[in-house]
């Protein structure tokens, strides 16, 4: 006696006889970029020989893909103007949240401990840098701040990390929610150095270039990509990963899975913290709306489940998917903000009913499949 | 020179008395057979041992020193190992990615080093296709654990205790659901295991296909210990016989 | 006015079994099903608005154009509204998800956010106050012992409250539909092994849920407002109230209910009422680390 209500059954049914209808043309197009996946490979193997063993192997289409994503990102100045003005600025701060979400990603989407309240790291930056600056010495630089606001982050996320990764995997999720409640709690009850509501605005950005500012974006988030994807794929990314399928081989093994859960967490602090701070600097100011509230820990969850959480590349590109759809292709189609928020809402739920592995997921695992058993 | 022992150690769960107030001691360089009926505790031994339970009372010590409290991880790390009676694969992982993750060492820094590096800090020890090949499985690195028949999925078993590097290998009925020929071959490997360095207790219910391995035997039923001895004898112990024809599998 | 000890007490008794209310509907979900519905605290704010919509001629819907229905009616009607709700966000959402707690973690809290951006479009985001008992039926305020002033509509809720929770009770143990509800919290596989329709008892206890959601929220709207971002706070207060009481206990909800209930007016009277929530959510911490099964409650184990 199965507990799927008929309901479930049904459309399950259904997804199958989908999926058998839309096979012809799946092997068309299999057919048709086979050929090209092949003349790929060759470039392909020399990354998978050089660095393939560090950041993953690919074949010729997967690495393609990637090679002219990673292009594209770094040089959006160059090309955004033909498609949009304000695609720069979109594509800038959809890099400050890639930050967020891969950070989020190498914990908890590789342990399976969820965390709902990442955004209180990203909050102790930006508040540690907006109360040096209000309350200290306005004067003071990025030079200065940025390193205390990270340290900032890395000290909150020990403080979190240490008691609660001893407990189960729904009970640390919820302690992480609470992290986040009571952190923007704390905003207001002391609005009168955190100026509440309104938060700091004293901040002075790094630059008003536009180009120049989406670098100083976009290049840490390049560097933070390259280091999680890395860390990702090393035997930590096993052990991580291992814990979340299987943690009492873990400890079978020899490994404290709560010794490697607690350095996932405060690793994850770090570029939590370069995020938050690249984001008072992009706006110049630090509130609890934009940083702290619970939306904000739940858009980054957001972003990484539809990229395809536990692959960190999967919410790096989410990221740049839903800000561009946010910002950029539902601002052209729907003119009412609210409205629009929704539609993008609704599109993220049916990510999560439909594809649930995530949209970069499915792409990957389908230029991988290209050529098949025919190899 | 003791390696192991197991001092007193009760086990109760609520009202039912798994373990009661047994000791038993393992030597250096020894297979000891650890044999009762189904039901006797014998897993819940292995369990107190490596610390999946707690025990209720009693003291384990290896190597010298109190593992009693001891996490599993710490355990192991002192060089006890276990393979379960089910067995606990990690599907997402290749047999080869299975037994790499048995040698890591517990750092999360020592983790994110390349392969290269690790190998290098390791002295060039025995790698993953080593402790393949010492079980059979060379051949399987790249194959995923469900793509596997049962007699190689206990194989891999064997292969991840033995690759934390173990001084002493606990084995929970590694014989189960094997033929003939089979556990002929793996009475060799574990024979092979002692001439190693690694010294053995062997959990089975049916002593048949221990005799010729253990040096030793150590009777369990219903948590106590009935007899301890050479196999010969053993088998000839009344009260042993009389334990396993109580029990519902006749006969020894 | 609120002012003194014995307004305190007596404010915290009200409040508190809404509390309770909300919290209840919240447990029976997780207990039903293993799923934390965070989209609760959203139904309850459709229960505000959707009264609003009825009763007021504030806002307008497309088809729902000023309707100003007695409150007698435009009560029941609500509660019913929000509980069909409930019903389709588990029938056409979280029963293809509820596999995967993650995702379902996730997609309810997506409804919430969304159920925002529907109240943000077409009510706006003004504060909408609303009186729920018209003039003529009872006078604004009561007089309660010593305490004089305490609003007549958080009377009328604490009565109300207190009769759905009856009522409930009388359901979960006197019929057949409302025991398996029970049945199926205790123990799915035991419930499914005595015959009960699991997906069927599912369904129902969301629309029970809703029910009691519909009922909280208009009496939560009428004796504060009505606001988009009203659903965060009850839906924390449920939460923290279901883990202390123990997950799957309406005991379990009640009792913590007034705990809570009793702590923040407490805590709101006398340190100011931006420190209620954070008492509550320190309160909570403990009991995680401490008691995680909570007072009544079984392990939050779902296998």
């Amino acid at each position: 006696m199965s507990s799927e209500s008929p309901s479930v059954r049904v459309t399950r049914r259904m997804k199958g006889t989908l999926r058998s209808a839309l096979l012809p043309v799946w092997n068309v197009l299999c057919m048709l970029l086979a050929p090209l996946d092949r003349a790929l490979q060759p470039i392909a193997n020399v990354y998978n020989r050089t660095l393939g063993g560090h950041f993953g192997e690919m074949n010729g289409l997967q690495f393609a893909v990637i090679s002219l994503g990673f292009a594209a990102i770094a040089t959006v100045p160059f090309w955004s103007p033909f498609y949009s003005e304000t695609l720069n600025i979109t594509f800038a701060v959809a890099s400050i949240w890639a930050i967020f979400a891969m950070s989020w990603d190498i914990q908890s989407g590789y342990t399976g401990y969820i965390s709902f309240g990442h955004s209180v790291l990203s909050g102790a930056a930006g508040y540690t840098i907006g109360l040096l600056i209000l309350h200290y010495d306005p004067s003071m630089g990025p030079a200065t701040t940025i390193p205390v606001a990270v340290l900032a982050s890395l000290v909150l996320g020990l403080v979190i990390a240490v008691p609660s990764l001893r407990l189960r995997g729904p009970y640390f999720s919820l302690i992480t929610l609470v992290g986040v409640l009571l952190f923007t709690n704390l905003i207001f009850a002391f609005s009168g150095w955190t100026n509440g509501e309104l938060g700091i605005h004293q901040v002075d950005p790094f630059t008003y270039e536009p180009w120049v500012r989406y670098y100083y974006m976009a290049i840490p988030m390049l560097l933070v990509a390259l280091g999680l994807i890395y860390i990702s794929r090393s035997n930590v990314g096993m052990v991580l990963v291992t814990i979340r399928e299987n943690e009492r081989a873990v400890s079978s093994a020899g490994l404290d899975p709560t010794k490697f859960k607690i350095s996932s967490f405060v690793l994850s602090s770090i570029p939590m913290g370069i995020g938050g701070a690249l984001l008072v600097y992009y706006g110049r100011a630090i509130n609890p709306t934009s940083f702290v509230e619970i939306s904000n820990s739940i858009e980054i969850i957001a972003i990484a489940v539809i990229g395809g959480m536990g692959s960190v590349v999967g919410p790096l590109f989410g990221s740049f998917l839903f800000f561009f759809l946010e910002e950029e292709f539902l601002r052209d189609v729907i003119g009412d903000s609210s409205l629009r928020t929704l539609v993008l809402w609704l599109f993220v739920l049916s990510v999560l009913v439909f594809a649930r592995n995530g949209v970069f997921r499915v792409i990957w695992h389908g230029l991988g499949a290209v050529r098949g058993d025919s190899e | 020179m003791t390696l192991l022992e197991v001092d007193h150690l009760t086990k109760h769960f609520g009202g039912l008395v798994a373990v009661d107030d047994l000791s038993f001691s393992v030597d250096e360089g020894e297979i000891v057979g650890l044999i009762g009926p189904n039901g006797s505790g014998k897993t819940t031994v292995f369990n107190c041992i490596m610390s999946t339970y707690i025990a209720s009372e009693g003291e384990i010590r290896f190597d010298g020193e109190d593992v009693t409290s001891e996490k599993t991880h710490e355990v192991v790390n002192h060089g006890l190992s276990r393979v379960s009676q089910e067995s606990n694969p990690i599907n997402l992982l290749s047999v080869g990615g299975n037994i790499k993750l048995f040698t890591l060492p517990n750092s999360f820094l020592a983790c994110a080093l390349p392969d290269a590096v690790l190998a290098r800090r390791s002295d060039g020890g025995p790698g993953v296709v080593d402790h393949a090949e010492r079980v059979g499985l060379e051949d399987k690195i790249e194959e995923t654990p469900d793509s596997l028949p049962h007699a190689d999925v206990r194989r891999l078993e064997i292969a991840k205790a033995l690759a934390t590097d173990p001084d002493m290998l606990l084995l929970d009925e590694p014989f189960a659901g094997m033929n003939q020929a089979e556990i002929r071959t793996l009475s060799e490997q574990i024979e092979q295991f002692r001439e190693d360095g690694i010294s053995l207790v062997v959990v089975d219910h049916n002593m048949r296909g221990l005799m010729q391995l253990v040096d030793r035997v150590v009777v369990i039923s219903s948590g106590q210990k009935l007899a301890e001895g050479p196999p010969e004898e053993i088998v000839e112990n009344q009260d042993v016989q009389d334990a396993y024809l109580a029990g519902e599998h006749g006969g020894i | 006015m609120l002012s003194g000890l014995p307004a305190v007490l007596i404010n915290a008794a009200l409040i508190s079994a809404l509390y309770a209310l909300i919290a209840i509907g919240f447990t029976m979900i997780f207990g039903v099903g293993g799923v934390l519905n965070l989209a609760h605290g959203a139904l309850l704010m459709a229960g505000a608005y959707v009264y609003l919509l009825l009763a007021r001629d504030t806002i307008s819907v497309p088809v729902f154009e000023s309707m100003t229905l007695h409150p007698l009616l435009a009560f029941p009607l609500a509660v019913v509204i929000v509980a069909v709700l409930s019903y389709l966000l588990y029938a056409v959402i979280v029963q293809f998800v509820e596999d995967n707690p993650v995702v379902t973690f996730l997609a309810t809290i997506v409804v919430a956010l969304a159920a925002t951006e529907v109240v943000l479009h077409y009510a706006g985001s003004a504060t909408h106050t609303y009186t729920l008992i018209p003039d003529g039926m009872l006078p604004s305020t009561i007089d309660i012992g010593p305490v004089d002033g305490i609003l007549t509509v958080d009377v009328v809720g604490f009565v109300v409250s207190w009769i759905s929770i009856g009522l409930l009770w009388v359901y979960v143990t006197k019929t057949d539909s409302g025991r398996a509800i029970r049945a199926t919290s205790m123990t799915e596989r035991g419930a499914q092994l005595t015959g009960v329709n699991v997906h069927a008892v599912r369904a129902r206890t969301w629309l029970v849920a809703g029910a009691l959601a519909g009922i909280g929220g208009v009496f939560l709207g009428a004796s504060t407002s009505a606001t988009p971002n009203m659903w965060l706070h009850p839906l924390s207060l449920a939460f923290i109230i279901v883990v202390i009481g123990g997950i799957g206990s309406i005991k379990g909800s009640i009792v913590a209910a007034y705990l809570i209930g009793f702590l923040q007016t407490g805590v709101g009277e006398y340190l100011g009422q931006n420190f209620r929530g954070i008492l509550s959510l320190v309160l909570l911490v403990i009991v995680l680390f401490v008691l995680p099964q909570g007072l009544f409650g079984r392990e939050f184990d779902h296998e």
